[in-house]
């Protein structure tokens, strides 16, 4: 498959920092994201509280994208490819909204 | 960059013509709101004859009255150009083609117009608004919004009874990015 096409666009979900950045290029409005900060753990001794950000929420409304890829080239840090697939048809425009993350059953588990 | 009075347009692109510059390359507008209330007009033309250099005339229009001569009489191809600029920006081309050359018959609107709001979007929930590490829209001192919809306060949520918004005020306010909190 030709890195090219224009067909399921992917989220790689360990590199996406909730930046924000795919949601605000997009022309169709068609991405969502939820985070939440949480603080690092296992600082050393004396540094100032840090926190990262922890992607919650990841979805993409197919029935507005119109696969511009302009979230994949935007996003800094290589976190959205195209895939080769096609995007799964719907029997409504609900079922068209995929969310990429998947809810975390455990949610210390993103703290590690 | 040449520049010319609208009165002087239709001969300027003549005298050019017959100068030399006999090719036309392209004929476009911007929409100079904020610098000046005006559109401007650029007509680009070549002698072939004479290496590759382009000959660029201009011209500045009043935004509230973009009328100019047409120039098809004098370079064909420039009809679609005038065209295309006569319902992107609603520059009146006298004597020109006045048919509608990309947008849809019903359509109302000039949408290169930098103060034209995308007036649908405006009741719409922008997904862009939040920050990262935000799952709610939390009110905070500078907000992004999104390209194309004004700041409510100055289009859409105004007084009736209060005179429209400055096109000037709304086209910035309609580029995107964080706003700036506004002095009303």
């Amino acid at each position: 498959m030709s890195s090219s096409s224009h067909r399921w666009i992917r989220l790689i979900e360990p590199a996406c920092t909730s930046c924000m950045i795919c949601a605000r290029e997009c022309p169709s409005w068609c991405i969502s994201i939820d985070s939440h900060t949480e603080p690092v753990e296992g600082l050393p001794p004396g540094a100032r509280n840090r926190t990262r950000n922890v992607l919650d929420r990841f979805a993409i409304d197919w029935s507005l994208c119109m696969y511009c890829g302009i979230c994949v080239a935007e996003c800094p840090y290589d976190a959205l490819e195209w895939a080769g697939d096609l995007t799964e048809p719907g029997a409504g425009r609900e079922s068209l909204v995929e969310e990429m993350v998947q809810p975390r059953s455990d949610p210390g588990l993103g703290v590690q | 960059m040449t520049e010319a009075l609208p009165e002087e347009w239709l001969a300027a692109a003549e005298a050019l013509r017959a100068d030399g510059f006999e090719y036309f390359d392209w004929l476009g507008c911007v929409d100079e709101i904020g610098r000046r209330d005006c559109f401007r007009i650029v007509l680009v033309i070549r002698n072939l004859g004479q290496g590759a250099e382009p000959m660029m005339l201009s011209c500045l229009l009043p935004r509230d009255h973009p009328q100019i001569d047409s120039v098809q009489g004098v370079f064909a191809g420039a009809a679609w150009h005038e065209r295309e600029a006569a319902e992107l920006f609603g520059v009146d081309f006298v004597g020109g083609d006045h048919r509608r050359l990309l947008l849809s018959p019903g359509f109302e609107g000039t949408p290169l117009r930098k103060d034209e709001v995308l007036a649908a979007r405006t009741g719409m929930s922008w997904p862009g608004a939040k920050e990262p590490g935000e799952s709610e829209i939390a009110p905070n001192r500078r907000r992004m919004v999104p390209p194309g919809v004004p700041d409510p306060a100055l289009w859409g949520n105004r007084d009736p009874s209060e005179p429209s918004a400055d096109p000037a005020a709304v086209a910035e306010s309609a580029v995107g990015g964080r706003v700036r909190r506004r002095r009303i």
